[in-house]
């Protein structure tokens, strides 16, 4: 199912919403749950804070096939920016080397079965999959 | 929704969702606590990046008085995220 959603952190209780039903039609629960929700926000709010020039909605995917669930977020108009690419976060270091931000790829990038990403002619696309027995 | 205020046994209780819409919330509570402080994450459902951020900012700014946040009731999805960000080694984390 594909839903447009305005390009503002305000959208993501109804992005939430959007996906929940659809999850929930398919009995997905627990941690896959929550890894489907955390990509969402993590790749959507990435998105509205790296072009905040682009007034365009971004077109946000869920699907069920199988044992996985597909989540794939399109936005047009924008540069490139490769989510799969390697994130530089240490993960190890002491606390007063640790600095907020940059976390959010990272994550997403360890939660996920696969990440992908597709950029034709200023359509920037991700698609990330989790199974749904985790 | 989200929801952060101190709860009967003087800790911080967290409810909701503390997410990057939430997360300005949550920041202007933590920027008022100036000592060791105990967040009580039992009715917290999910935190995100953006909920891990203020909670590091507020443990560096904690770090420099002699002070610290200590996190229980953590959930197993939030450990994992908690663990999957290197966060079990700069804040205590009891699980639920």
């Amino acid at each position: 199912m594909e839903k447009a959603f305005a390009r503002s952190n305000d959208s993501l209780s109804a992005i939430y919403e959007f996906a929940q039903e659809i999850l929930a039609t398919n009995s997905v629960g627990g941690a896959a749950c929550y890894s489907v929700h955390l990509a969402l926000e993590e790749l959507f709010v990435n998105m509205v804070k790296y072009n905040p020039n682009v007034s365009s909605d971004i077109e946000v995917n869920v699907d069920v096939i199988d044992d996985k669930v597909k989540v794939t977020l399109t936005e047009y108009g924008v540069p490139k920016f490769d989510v799969t690419a390697p994130r530089d976060v240490d993960i190890e270091a002491p606390l007063a080397e640790r600095t907020p931000g940059g976390l959010g790829v990272y994550l997403i990038q360890n939660l996920a079965d696969s990440l992908e990403y597709e950029y034709v002619g200023g359509r920037s696309r991700v698609i990330f999959t989790k199974k749904t027995e985790v | 929704m989200f929801d952060i205020q101190y709860g009967d046994k003087g800790m911080i209780v967290c409810t909701g969702r503390l997410d990057a819409a939430q997360c300005q919330k949550g920041q202007v509570f933590l920027d008022e606590v100036m000592e060791s402080s105990t967040l009580d994450f039992d009715s917290l459902e999910y935190i995100s990046s953006a909920g891990l951020g203020i909670l590091l900012k507020t443990q560096k700014r904690l770090a420099q008085r002699g002070a610290a946040l200590k996190i229980v009731n953590v959930n197993k999805h939030m450990h994992d995220v908690f663990r999957y960000s290197g966060f079990h080694a700069i804040f205590d984390i009891e699980a639920k």
